[in-house]
């Protein structure tokens, strides 16, 4: 009698490539008191705000003869708020080597850090979007514009990740329109908007018919409970941010 | 050639399978060769619409899992030739209706000639109702003149755009058709219902019918003869109507304006 095949067990271990999503935390200075006053300051307004991303410091812009950073001492710092430094990168030998020695590891072949980039955590948007986007790093603000030609029917989403999404057929009741740039209708929208996901506080809603149940910028949110003003229903309209905080809804 | 027409809307009781047991027999009655299936496994109902309750041996699920095949199972309607009532059964529920299941009837039936396929959707958008969309060459979405009914109509046009296997596949979309019933010209022009424009708009399908509310459609069921049979009812004359524009003629839509009654009319009653 033939035996049959059992199958075969997992292996113990696999090997696989990963993109890891992960944080830089790009040095300007290297000197304690700076350093201790803004780690401070910046945490201060959000102190959950990570939860426990891998870090790498970027060294990059350190001057060349800057004296090495405390490195035990700003990997503890940072990993009591939620971030997890592990490894330098960019570092001249002599930082590296007193990184290694603080039990950092030294990557090799980064790329240089970014001409203009700020370490400070963007605002945590004042309501979340209800479509929270992949937990990636920021997408470049050049990412193609999406185009939807069919009407979107209750129950349907998209999502326009880092940039702008134009949609060409009505968006019904009950669909979702989401993108983290800025939201053109050029039909009726009588579902929700949701402009700036991620915290764009100058992206906009623009439409040829507005009757939306919902909007919102950068987790601002306005809903349509009772009418729209009779000026503004059923008309062409932009939606935007004024002083970050405040829906303004004007005719176009 | 084989074409499937799943007839769904989403929500309950708006008249998904008098339409279903209407637009089988009115494609039987201009000769093609049509079954109905009935995908509401659970809570059968096709059968009484079309009074072979009484006739049920074998049903839909007992096809699936080889209980019986296709021919035991296959009731022919007694009110029309070439029409063949595939029922579902009472007692399992919908877990039961698999897609290779589903997909290896579908194919003998287009394998024993049929032209026409009447698939009557379960009411909601899980499984069954799933189940009765994927292999969908048309789909005819039957909405009642209400906000709620219109919007759950939306809601499964969207579903049959992602779930559906001409959409899987990419292949030329399911042909959708909008169905209207339940609709008294009376109420929509007086404001207390929407009327069928203000459908047509929101969905953006082509309209294949207006079917008016009349209490022949309940005495139909009833009796278990097809409204369709209603010989002179307007109910029965809109889903011909109806029958004509899905096979590319030309009608005029009846029975969607009001006139006021007149004088006399008012004096002397009539409806």
């Amino acid at each position: 009698m033939p035996r049959r095949r059992e199958p075969r067990p997992a292996p113990a271990l696999e090997l696989k490539t990963t993109r890891l999503a992960g944080i830089q935390i790009i040095l300007n200075s290297a000197e304690h008191a700076a350093l201790v006053t803004h780690i401070s300051t910046l945490f201060a307004a959000t102190p959950d705000f990570f939860g426990g991303e891998a870090a790498v410091f970027e060294c990059g812009r350190l001057p060349a003869d800057a004296p090495s950073p405390d490195w035990a001492w700003l990997a503890q710092e940072l990993k009591s708020r939620g971030l997890n430094p592990f490894a330098v990168q960019n570092a001249s030998p002599e930082l590296a080597a007193r990184a290694v020695e603080a039990g950092l590891l030294v990557l090799n072949d980064a790329a240089p850090a970014p001409a203009v980039a700020a370490v400070e955590p963007e605002p945590a948007p004042a309501s979340e979007p209800e479509a929270k986007p992949d937990a990636e790093p920021a997408a470049p603000a050049s990412a193609p514009t999406r185009i939807i030609d069919k009407p979107l029917r209750s129950g349907q989403r998209v999502y326009a990740a880092g940039g702008d999404i134009v949609v060409l057929a009505a968006v019904n009741p009950g669909a979702e329109v989401i993108a983290d740039g800025s939201i053109h209708v050029y039909a009726p929208l009588k579902g929700r908007a949701l402009a700036g996901a991620r915290g764009d506080t100058s992206a906009r809603i623009f439409t040829t018919h507005l009757e939306a149940e919902l909007v919102s910028i950068a987790g601002v949110y306005r809903t349509f409970e009772s009418a729209l003003d009779a000026p503004l229903a059923r008309k062409p309209a932009q939606i935007r941010l004024a002083d970050a905080s405040q829906i303004v809804i004007e005719p176009l | 050639m084989t074409t499937i027409i799943t007839v769904t809307s989403g929500k309950g009781g708006v008249g998904k399978t008098t339409t279903s047991a209407s637009i089988a027999s009115g494609l039987a009655m201009r000769g093609y060769k049509t079954a109905v299936i009935d995908f509401d496994v659970g809570l059968r109902n096709l059968d009484l619409i079309m009074g072979c309750e009484r006739r049920v041996v074998y049903d839909f699920v007992n096809v699936i899992q080889g209980d019986a095949n296709l021919h035991q199972a296959l009731i022919k309607d007694k009110h029309a030739d070439n029409l063949f009532v595939l029922p579902a059964s009472q007692t399992r529920d919908k877990d039961a209706l698999t897609e290779e299941g589903v997909e290896k009837v579908l194919k003998e039936l287009e394998h024993q000639g049929f032209d026409y396929i009447v698939c009557d959707s379960p009411a909601g958008i899980e499984h069954g109702a799933v189940m009765a969309l994927t292999f969908a060459d048309e789909a005819i979405v039957v909405t009642n003149p209400e906000v709620s009914s219109v919007r759950d109509s939306d809601r499964i046009l969207g579903i049959i755009q992602s779930k559906s296997r001409r959409a899987i596949e990419g292949r030329e979309p399911v042909k959708e058709h909008l169905l209207v019933t339940r609709y008294s010209p009376k109420r929509a022009a007086e404001g207390e219902m929407l009327t069928y424009t203000d459908i047509q708009e929101l969905l953006r399908i082509p309209l294949l019918g207006v079917i008016p509310e009349s209490e022949a459609v309940l005495h139909a069921s009833n009796q278990g003869i097809p409204a369709i049979h209603q010989k002179g009812a307007p109910v029965a004359d809109a889903y011909l109507d109806a029958i004509g524009r899905f096979l590319g003629e030309t009608h005029p839509l009846r029975f969607v304006d009001y006139e006021k009654p007149g004088l006399i009319k008012r004096l002397f009653g009539g409806k």
